[in-house]
């Protein structure tokens, strides 16, 4: 398959994205009992930040080694728009969800007791979850694009 | 409703261009070979602005690089 320098980058960035916040949430999840959002928890979340940036960084040094970069053009530009509009959409979406969820389960703690707890922990990674989630939803409408063309 | 579709000549235009590459022309309308590659396969309408560019690189007017053709209802033609 040819593919571009903008798709190669693109491809790099969701892959790196899904192994570092895969094994991230994979985390949270073990943890979900958690109530706070701790040192540990921040700290966690700050490694996985570093990691994005690094590969981000040795995988497009590599890349532009391997390929010459292109400058952006009109076409993706426009792509990119496309792809950010579905990514706010989704991420619109995931913060109304979670103030939902948040008000939800204060008004089931007033009404009577109950074992739906949002905490803290839980409503930090659940926001984290739809940033990238939209992040990723910028990167696969890309890849649709700039494989289907726009018409 | 009638639809209407864009089609081009940039494939025959380079050709008859002594076969000038995608490259080439990617450089002298100033985009990437890939958009150049898109708007070949219809894949991609390039603005105004870059329509216009290419048709000045192979010194033609617009309407002989890029076509509107619309089909109506019934399907027929309607250019």
């Amino acid at each position: 398959m040819d593919l571009s320098y903008q798709e190669k980058s693109i491809l790099g960035s969701l892959l790196a994205m899904v192994v570092v916040y895969g094994y991230y949430f994979a985390a949270v999840l073990r943890d979900a009992g958690r109530p706070e959002f701790d040192g540990g928890s921040l700290t966690r979340l700050i490694l996985a930040v570093i990691a994005i940036i690094v590969i981000e960084i040795v995988y497009h040094i590599v890349l532009a080694l391997e390929s010459k970069p292109e400058p952006k053009d009109e076409r993706d530009i426009l792509i990119e728009c496309k792809a950010y509009r579905n990514a706010y959409f989704l991420l619109a979406t995931g913060a109304f969800l979670v103030i939902a969820c948040v008000i939800m389960a204060t008004l089931a703690r007033e009404a009577a007791p109950t074992r739906i707890i949002v905490t803290p922990f839980i409503t930090v990674n659940l926001v984290l979850l739809f940033m990238v989630l939209a992040e990723l939803m910028k990167f696969l409408t890309q890849l649709f694009y700039y494989r289907q063309g726009l018409r | 409703m009638t639809k209407g579709r864009i089609r081009n000549n940039v494939r025959r235009l380079r050709f008859d261009r002594s076969e000038m590459t995608q490259q080439e022309l990617a450089e002298k309308v100033g985009v990437t070979r890939q958009t150049v590659i898109a708007i070949e396969q219809d894949k991609y309408s390039p603005s105004l602005e870059v329509a216009f560019r290419i048709a000045r690189v192979f010194g033609v007017p617009l309407e002989a690089v890029f076509q509107y053709e619309t089909t109506g209802p019934d399907g027929n033609d309607a250019r």
